[in-house]
């Protein structure tokens, strides 16, 4: 089978770079072992968070500094500002609306109560513009009866530091004593599923409206919008004071949402998604990989004039540890893990480990390295690439976005 | 890899398992359905209890519909739905009701069916008759039972077109399965008519049973086994003495005997499984090997919504027949999003799953009502039931539409079939 374009990969990167593709008429193939980290997107997108500790304010300012060695260096700073825009304008097309700016960040508040840097936010999500104060004297912080995945505790402890007057009345619903059956199963996504049924929603509606009374702001763990945002909307629209959505722990509906609404449209755009399929051999000839096999097609082997590496970090199975070594599964690439073992962690678990910003080592055109030297037809792009570590900087989402929106830059060029 | 880390692989994956909760996503049991606790507690999750002591076995294990939409979904690959199938097997105590053995044993009922074919479909249809299964039998009276036919496949085959088979330079073996054989030989005569086009003899096995996967979801097991052994000796004798692969037009038999019959019933496959495949893909393969042409009708014209079966998912071949539909112009094909259309064989039949078998499917029913399309297309005959009535539009096999939209003349030609 004959592609202009195969994407090892169907996470974040992957399907931006495949829509990017798609877009400009190219013929494109996702292979997807599984479902991916998008799973785990709380519903903001972080360009750079942190440097050296420290909350990054303007975050097209802050990546000039980086060093050679991160991603964004490797794209060139004077490219970022315009990438983002494409990348903002790519989830716009695709149904997401964000609101956000590359020049300057807004703050999050995560599962945990905390505010961090972002760069977009999901239309809906409750946000801050300042790290320490939030834009509501008193809120109403909404639990959901039986809801496992919110620790609320947590985030009302977080928002009465940032100086807010917090009520956190539990909601108790019919529907939801039928979904606590398996209470094993309350999480997110699957309270969203209980949420598509408008006459839920109706009554969800009613019990926030008689449990939050005189309250600048109702907020409420994001269990709504499975599909789409339409129950969002629903509830928005019902409840009388002004409504915003808290990010969850994953399973996140959030996540759900952004990664059915991207493959959706890579697919109304052409492309071609194989999914639960996962690469097996990756044939390389020189400095040119010839064609992949995945275990699904077995013999039918797929051929295509660029490949594009974009099967993450060590969670993807886009890198490998095992007792000896830390390596890329597919070409073994180089990577710049250091030999010696002892050196991958060190002391505070929580800490900047060393072991996430590995990598593979690419050109400055994202060409991998093999032996020390680049394969000519091939591409890495997201979190599979080393250079950066998306806990301790916050440049996750932006890595993946922007260097996927690079490279399909490069080859439609 | 180190010794230590080969020897700690267990069966089916299940220590692969990093309880990130993405199944639970795309179960579409759980979504509908609260009181199925979900693929990670019923597979992974409770296999962990399950492996100190049997006692924590859950009943509720039974509401899994083995639609391996969580397998699909693991990003570590961890084989869920086999740890729920495989519990059933290993800890479900009850002995199958009447209506389970006889909604699980197609052959037998396919051919006491077929021949008073009239008589069946007719009183199958009375409102009477669906009362008395409805509440006898507990098959919900909202079901249709899919039509039998009045002549079987092979009757049809065996007057018809087994004499000039052997005229053809390349030949293959078809494992028509029960729907083709007792319901529908519409789908048989097809893929005969576009095989032979395409200079392929088609032969039928020497003995085919029903592949088993309505005795594996009804706890039939041994019977489930004594078929596959059948079928697997046929195949291996069509294989390996008379040289013609095995092609079938179920994606739901396929996978059984591909991956259920070594992964759940220790039927040994070798030497089978790779050359045992679906129609679509097979012609897909040769196509692309340029070792047959296709010439197309000029006058074709359809809209097609493709819905992916859940196992044809599973096997991830929906690739091959999107893009044989796609080689036909004037074909517009839309593929519809993943979802199951809920009916999973014989379980939809099964009066106390009538509604949550709806539930799952409405949105797959409702994605295709804003396609509009002339037709769905399907790999798998129990899909063809649930979307027919419950949308009403009518469902073609791939293959079917292929025989329609070929110039069978010409494709003829092409092939230098006299």
């Amino acid at each position: 089978m004959k592609f202009d374009t195969i994407i090892m990969g169907g996470g974040l990167s992957g399907l931006t770079c495949g829509i990017a593709l798609a877009k400009k008429g190219r013929r494109v193939a996702i292979v997807a072992g599984g479902q991916n980290t998008l799973h785990f997107y709380s519903g903001s997108m972080e360009l750079l968070g942190s440097v050296d500790d420290q909350d990054v304010t303007h975050p097209i300012e802050a990546i000039a500094a980086l060093n050679e060695n991160h991603p964004y260096s490797k794209i060139g700073a004077q490219h970022i500002a315009s990438l983002a825009q494409q990348a903002q304008a790519l989830l716009a097309d695709a149904g997401i609306k964000t609101t956000g700016d590359a020049s300057c960040n807004h703050y999050r508040i995560t599962p945990m109560g905390v505010t961090k840097p972002a760069w977009l936010t999901l239309d809906g999500l409750a946000t801050t513009s300042h790290p320490d104060a939030l834009p509501w004297k008193k809120v109403c912080l909404v639990n959901l009866e039986g809801f496992i995945d919110y620790p609320i505790d947590f985030v009302a402890h977080g928002l009465r530091n940032l100086g807010a007057q917090v009520e956190t009345p539990t909601v108790s619903l019919e529907c939801l004593k039928q979904a606590r059956r398996s209470a094993t199963e309350m999480r997110a996504t699957n309270l969203a599923k209980v949420f598509t049924n408008t006459s839920n929603v109706a009554r969800l509606a009613d019990a926030i409206n008689t449990a939050c009374n005189d309250t600048e702001a109702v907020l409420i763990p994001a269990v709504l919008g499975y599909d789409n945002d339409d129950a969002c909307n629903l509830l928005k629209a019902q409840v009388k004071a002004p409504l915003y959505f808290l990010a969850t722990l994953p399973p996140a509906v959030t996540g759900v949402r952004i990664n059915a609404a991207l493959k959706h449209y890579f697919q109304m755009l052409g492309g071609r998604f194989l999914m639960g399929d996962s690469v097996e051999n990756v044939v390389i000839d020189g400095d040119k990989v010839t064609h992949i096999n995945t275990t699904k097609l077995q013999a039918m082997s797929l051929q295509a004039e660029q490949y594009v590496l974009a099967t993450g970090s060590f969670m993807s199975r886009g890198l490998v540890a095992d007792f000896e070594r830390i390596y890329e599964p597919l070409m073994n690439l180089d990577t710049d893990a250091p030999q010696d073992r002892e050196q991958w962690s060190k002391y505070g678990m929580m800490g900047d480990q060393p072991y996430m910003s590995c990598g593979v080592v690419t050109d400055k055109d994202f060409h991998p390295l093999k032996d020390g030297s680049p394969l000519a037809n091939v591409y890495a792009i997201g979190q599979v690439l080393g250079g950066h570590n998306p806990i301790t900087m916050g440049d996750g989402t932006g890595v993946s976005m922007l260097t996927a929106l690079a490279v399909a830059n490069a080859i439609n060029s | 890899m180190t010794k230590t880390q080969l020897a700690s692989i267990s069966d089916h994956n299940f220590e692969q398992c990093l309880k990130c909760s993405i199944c639970t996503v795309y179960c579409p049991v759980a979504a509908v359905n609260p009181a199925y606790p979900g693929p990670k507690q019923a597979g992974p999750d409770g296999e962990r209890y399950r492996l100190k002591d049997p006692k924590f076995y859950d009943e509720a294990l039974k509401m899994c519909l083995n639609c391996k939409r969580c397998e699909v979904a693991c990003p570590s690959d961890v084989r869920i739905a086999d740890l729920i199938q495989q519990a059933r097997m290993k800890h479900h105590s009850h002995r199958p009701k009447l209506r389970d053995m006889m909604l699980a044993s197609t052959d037998l009922v396919g051919s006491l069916a077929t021949v008073v074919a009239p008589v069946t479909n007719f009183s199958l249809g009375l409102k009477p008759v669906k009362a008395v299964m409805d509440t006898v039998m507990a098959i919900d009276k909202h079901r249709t039972f899919p039509a039998y036919a009045s002549q079987k496949f092979e009757t049809w085959f065996r007057k018809n077109a087994e004499k000039r088979q052997n005229e053809f330079a390349h030949h293959v073996s078809y494992f028509h399965g029960c729907y083709v054989n007792y319901n529908f030989p519409q789908l048989g005569q097809d893929l005969v008519t576009v095989m032979n086009a395409l200079g392929y003899g088609v032969h039928l096995l020497e003995k085919e049973k029903c592949c088993g996967v309505a005795l594996i979801a009804n706890g039939m097991y041994n019977q489930a086994r004594k078929q596959g052994e059948t079928n697997m000796a046929s195949m291996r004798k069509s294989i390996n003495q008379q040289s013609r692969p095995v092609i079938t037009t179920s994606s739901t038999c396929t996978f059984t005997m591909r991956d259920e019959y070594p992964e759940l019933l220790g039927v040994n496959n070798d030497g089978v499984r790779n050359h045992l495949s679906l129609a679509t893909r097979f012609i897909f393969n040769l196509v692309d090997e340029g070792k047959v042409k296709l010439a197309f009708r000029h006058d074709f014209k359809m809209r097609v919504a493709y819905h992916t079966a859940c196992h044809m998912q599973r096997m991830g071949w929906a690739i091959f027949s999107t893009e044989l539909l796609r080689m036909i112009p004037g074909l517009e094909l839309i593929e519809l999003d993943q979802n199951c259309c809920g009916i999973s064989g014989t379980y939809g039949f099964k009066k106390e799953n009538y509604e949550t078998s709806q539930a799952i499917g409405a949105k797959l029913f409702s994605d295709i009502d804003a396609a509009k399309p002339d037709f769905v297309s399907t790999d798998c005959e129990t899909c063809k039931w649930q979307i027919e009535m419950s949308t009403g539009v009518k469902v073609l096999n791939p293959i079917s539409i292929l025989a329609q939209a070929l110039d069978i003349e010409k494709t003829r030609q092409l092939n230098g079939v006299n």
